[in-house]
């Protein structure tokens, strides 16, 4: 990946268009996420930022268009190839496993086993172990691994979701309305993830309706409005106010 | 859990292992026939209680585990038969009977992958689809029958006393003689590592994952369909290995064979604790539902009332039970 240089963007998505049946959900979108970039993608519901991102995570098949990842082009057709490039994912609802514990959760698709002969078990004290030391490195302290999550609240199972997308070493990471449903500290500590992962040397594909949270911490807005592009904005370009009224489409900048 | 009470403290336990309520339910009943039934605390009634449990509870063993991957099954009584006659007809007409017993396994694979491959592709929920597979399995088994019971009359070879002769050196150890039967031990033997399959293997974090969050699931890479098939062709392996094993007992099929067993599967899962959305319940908690039932039956029987008590009992248990265990986990 070094040798493609600092410049190239993580992911260049050309010209997706996404159709189901005869309704047009994305009409030629353009989206570029740069290295070390908070990326926030801004929109009205329906505007096509969930399809959008769900094409890129391998969920949806674009109808037609272009991806390309660290400048390569890429043929992203399940959730599994995403993760394999190092794309993460937090969706706001399909995060977690209520019912199952915190390690469960954690390492659910990777789970760590040990071996003898054909027999292979779960390793269930090294998950547990190995989730508590992932999450406190990432600054969540959680009480027991094998808790259930459905005993968590809202804020701390999206860091918990946060938290294992960081520790399996996202490039990109993808964050669906991770603050939709939090209270305002909840969502000041999610927030907080989203700049230490930056720390760290991701990127991050923030997206919101909160031109708030937005602002506190993009480098740059992408907006659509109704499966189209609006326009690319870096930071300081806009404001708040610029910004709301671009997702509405009550004027143009 | 602050106020960490006496009471508060049981329920939380409760909660967590549904299971728990089962077993109170199990004591309560085995108490209640000790006093009431005559001949209930003998090893004779015991035994049979266990043998059989065993037959339904190879079958539930398969249906709990496909529910709590979110998904029914109503076929497999049906899938019982057609392995009955598949078996008989193999061994009749001159196949070795180790390989005969293959071929129904390999039939009741093939009808559970048919169940899982329609639900999978199709989106009809299994509840649908196997109320039609279940007529249409039943069909197949009267079909290949040609509408008649069909009987083995032969000398009983050694794979039919393996797979459930009586155990007659400790039977005899009892007056009257007990009934306990090799099925027993293939019961348990198999709770015993599908236990270890969904409790402390990757397939059954899988399972559990599919059935208690299927998006999440899937964002995290798990093939949540592939589980489902796998889970769909597990259960007709299992319902057709109970009527092979139950054939190696009665050495006859006929074509109502099985029929009701799909319902009884699912009560003793719910009793036990499975939850009919998925993601919730546990092996031994179902194979407790299918000894409770069967110790119900057996009571009955033992205090001579007829065959409609047991069926309204069991009823009103199964009620009981997915009520309690709702009450419970509506707690907050």
């Amino acid at each position: 990946m070094s040798s493609n240089g600092d410049d190239v963007p993580v992911v260049r998505m050309e010209k997706i268009v996404k159709r189901f049946g005869t309704v047009v959900a994305l009409d030629g979108v353009d989206l570029t996420v740069n290295q070390n970039e908070v990326l926030c993608l801004l929109g009205d519901n329906g505007a096509g930022k969930s399809t959008l991102i769900k094409i890129l995570t391998g969920i949806y098949t674009p109808t037609s268009g272009r991806i390309a990842f660290y400048g390569a082009p890429v043929d992203i057709r399940t959730p599994a190839e995403a993760r394999a490039l190092g794309i993460e994912t937090v969706y706001q609802d399909l995060a977690l496993v209520n019912l199952m514990s915190i390690a469960r959760n954690f390492f659910l698709g990777r789970e760590l086993a040990r071996a003898i002969g054909p027999v292979r078990w779960l390793d269930m004290r090294a998950m547990n172990e190995r989730t508590r030391a992932a999450l406190a490195d990432v600054g969540i302290h959680i009480r027991s691994a094998s808790e259930k999550v459905e005993k968590l609240s809202g804020g701390e199972r999206q860091s918990i979701a946060i938290g294992r997308a960081l520790h399996f070493g996202a490039r990109l990471l993808i964050l669906d309305e991770p603050t939709s449903a939090l209270s305002v500290a909840e969502t000041r500590k999610v927030l907080t993830y989203v700049t230490s992962a930056k720390e760290r040397g991701l990127s991050v594909i923030f997206i919101t309706h909160n031109m708030h949270h937005a602002m506190m911490v993009a480098d740059r807005f992408t907006i659509l409005r109704q499966g189209q592009l609006v326009g690319n904005y870096a930071e300081g370009e806009v404001t708040q106010d610029d910004l709301a009224d671009l997702v509405m489409g009550q004027r143009e900048v | 859990m602050q106020s960490a009470t006496g009471v508060t403290h049981l329920r939380y336990r409760l909660t967590e292992s549904p299971e728990l309520v089962t077993l109170i339910t199990l004591i309560i009943i085995f108490a209640f026939f000790s006093v009431a039934a005559d001949n209930f605390l003998t090893m004779s009634a015991l035994s049979n209680v266990l043998t059989f449990a065993s037959i339904n509870g190879v079958i539930v063993l398969g249906v709990a585990t496909l529910m709590i991957s979110g998904e029914f099954d109503l076929s497999v009584g049906a899938t019982l038969a057609v392995a009955g006659y598949v078996f008989v007809i193999a061994i009749n007409s001159g196949v070795a009977p180790l390989l005969a017993a293959a071929l129904a396994l390999a039939v009741s694979m093939g009808l559970g992958l048919i169940n899982g491959i329609v639900v999978t592709r199709t989106g009809i929920p299994s509840f649908i689809t196997t109320v039609g597979t279940m007529l249409a399995f039943r069909g197949i088994a009267r079909a290949i029958g040609g509408g008649n019971m069909i009987a083995y009359t032969g000398e009983r070879p050694a794979l039919f006393l393996i797979l459930n002769g009586a155990v007659a050196p400790l039977n005899e150890q009892f007056q009257p003689p007990a009934n306990f039967r090799a099925s027993t031990v293939w019961f348990i033997g198999l709770a015993a590592v599908m236990t270890f399959m969904l409790m402390r293997t990757r397939y059954g974090n899988w399972v559990y994952a599919t059935g208690g969050n299927p998006g999440a699931a899937r964002a995290q890479g798990v093939n949540v369909a592939r589980v489902k098939i796998t889970n769909f062709v597990l259960c007709g392996l299992l319902a057709g290995f109970a009527g092979v094993v139950q054939f190696a007992h009665r050495s006859s099929i006929d074509q109502l064979r099985g029929e009701g067993l799909e319902l009884v599967a699912v009560a003793a899962a719910v009793i036990g604790g499975v939850r009919l959305t998925g993601g919730v319940g546990t092996l031994p908690g179902a194979c407790l539902g299918v000894l409770l039932l069967s110790m119900l039956e057996q009571g009955l029987v033992l205090m001579r009332l007829p065959i409609q008590v047991f069926q309204a009992t069991a009823g009103a248990i199964l009620i009981i039970s997915v009520a309690v265990n709702t009450y419970l986990s509506h707690r907050e």
